[in-house]
């Protein structure tokens, strides 16, 4: 989840990596434990039934609940947003959520451009914890679908399509210069080929505009 | 009613489940029952891609990087568990469209552990580059009172802080780079690259909210996943969550298998 705490300190992650190293004790490990009791023990007696995956009434449960959330309601009533998954999470103890059933929500709100990472409590009925971000989150099914559809219907893409090329794959992209428009607008590339051989052309699909905005020759990738 | 999915063999048990977007997850596993591993996934892989030009002035990466998930959406058959001699392992394999994985889980009765991704498929041209990353977050004994080390001038050095830390060529004896280690009952977790991954660990305090993400792209200009995690907070003492990134580009000697070995040494009977 990316924080604004941690991507800021993210900038810095590397040089900070540089700084010199102190020798292990002789042993490497034989610093002495605290003097305070070792909170954390019962990690070894965590339910693994928490981490099983959600039932489809919990996956419902986690939606409604995120949505009814006030600090998302722009988001719900505009209405323009991609569940992207939800799947359990499992919080360790001494945490006060440990031993709670938890979800985790990650949806794309594309009205304001942000990415919603939420952990629902679904013992207690609310949103435990909420990420507002400008995090890109991977493609939902919707949205390769969307990514797929756009591109099959752009006039330069079908142009370049050859006889038995069909959309292989669709790719969670992201552009490397500020200079293209998939830097910074969350994007797709829809890779098409034959079935069964390699990869013949790529188009980039902008899906906050749904549109294409790159097609480019596989072999000029 | 759990749903589950317990292994106990060769020493081990653990419990594993398919995910939507980082393969094949371990939890909760132990080893001649102690705690070791609370959980590990493979987040995700990246790929870029080069151009190969003889211009002075043309970059050689045009593009950013991509990725796809490896989860419920791109496996291609069940998740299968096998007996081998001396062990036990989970493998599935996934695939989307030119690009194509089989993701390994090898637990060794000795306290070794395998997280393996072998890559293959041709991918849209030959100069591309993959990235596996792989998450561990590893409880020796409990949770905290871990430290975490890095094999540098000879000797094992403790980190303090927070960091990146890539593989100079330098190892122990065994052959070891990183090691997690834990105060209390006195064991490691010994991480071994494979010598062709070009590997890096990103050794960083655990914190609630830093969960994996589900994609490595944090906003645009800032930095990925897991850099973005990566500050200045103390290691000593605390709980760690640690990353092993490969670096492998292909070539004609593919199909690759990416990925550390992982070994358990000093956990009590």
């Amino acid at each position: 989840m990316a924080t604004s705490k941690s991507v800021a300190k993210g900038a810095k992650g590397k040089a900070k990596a540089k700084a010199p190293a102190k020798p292990a004790k002789a042993n490497g490990n034989g610093k002495a434990p605290p003097a305070k009791a070792r909170k954390s023990a019962d990690v070894e007696f965590a339910d693994p039934a928490l981490f099983d995956p959600l039932t489809p009434g919990e996956t419902a449960d986690a939606l409604r609940t995120l949505i009814e959330d006030r600090r998302v309601s722009s988001m719900a009533k505009v209405g323009r947003y991609r569940v992207i998954c939800t799947e359990p999470l499992v919080v360790k103890p001494p945490h006060w959520m440990a031993g709670h059933r938890l979800a985790r929500v990650v949806a794309y709100d594309y009205a304001a451009d942000r990415a919603v990472d939420a952990c629902v409590d679904l013992d207690a009925g609310v949103v435990a914890h909420l990420e507002l971000n400008k995090g890109q989150p991977m493609l939902s099914r919707d949205e390769e679908a969307i990514a797929i559809s756009v591109a099959m219907s752009d006039d330069r893409v079908r142009g370049k399509l050859e006889l038995g090329d069909t959309a292989q794959s669709v790719m969670h992209y992201w552009g490397r210069s500020p200079n293209e428009l998939a830097y910074a607008r969350r994007s797709a590339a829809v890779i098409f080929g034959r079935a069964t051989g390699h990869a013949s052309l790529i188009a980039v699909v902008d899906l906050i505009d749904q549109q294409v905005t790159q097609v480019v020759p596989a072999e000029l990738w | 009613m759990s749903n589950s999915n317990v292994i106990q063999e060769a020493n081990w048990k653990f419990h594993w489940r398919l995910t939507e977007s980082a393969g094949i997850m371990i939890y909760l596993a132990d080893y001649k029952g102690k705690r070791v591993l609370w959980e590990g996934s493979l987040p995700y892989v990246t790929v870029d891609h080069q151009r190969e030009s003889l211009e002075v002035d043309s970059a050689a990466e045009t593009h950013g990087q991509w990725w796809t998930p490896l989860g419920t959406r791109t496996i291609q058959g069940p998740v299968r568990v096998q007996l081998f001699r001396g062990g036990v392992e989970l493998s599935a394999s996934f695939a989307s469209g030119p690009y194509q994985y089989t993701q390994l889980w090898r637990f060794h009765d000795d306290g070794r552990l395998c997280p393996w991704l072998t890559i293959y498929g041709p991918g849209v041209h030959d100069s591309h580059t993959y990235h596996p990353h792989f998450r561990f977050d590893f409880d020796l004994d409990g949770a905290d009172e871990d430290a975490f080390e890095r094999f540098e001038d000879g000797r094992w050095q403790r980190v303090d802080q927070e960091g990146w830390f890539p593989y100079s060529g330098e190892a122990d004896e065994s052959g070891n780079v990183w090691r997690q280690v834990d105060f209390g009952s006195r064991a490691s977790i010994n991480m071994r690259p494979h010598s062709w991954d070009d590997a890096e660990v990103f050794a960083i305090r655990y914190h609630d909210g830093e969960w994996a993400p589900f994609s490595p792209r944090s906003a645009a200009g800032s930095q990925p996943f897991p850099a973005a995690y990566v500050g200045a907070e103390d290691l000593d003492g605390q709980d760690l969550s640690l990353w092993y990134v490969a670096h492998v580009h292909f070539d004609q000697s593919f199909p690759y298998t990416a990925g550390p070995w992982i070994k358990v040494e000093g956990l009590a009977k």
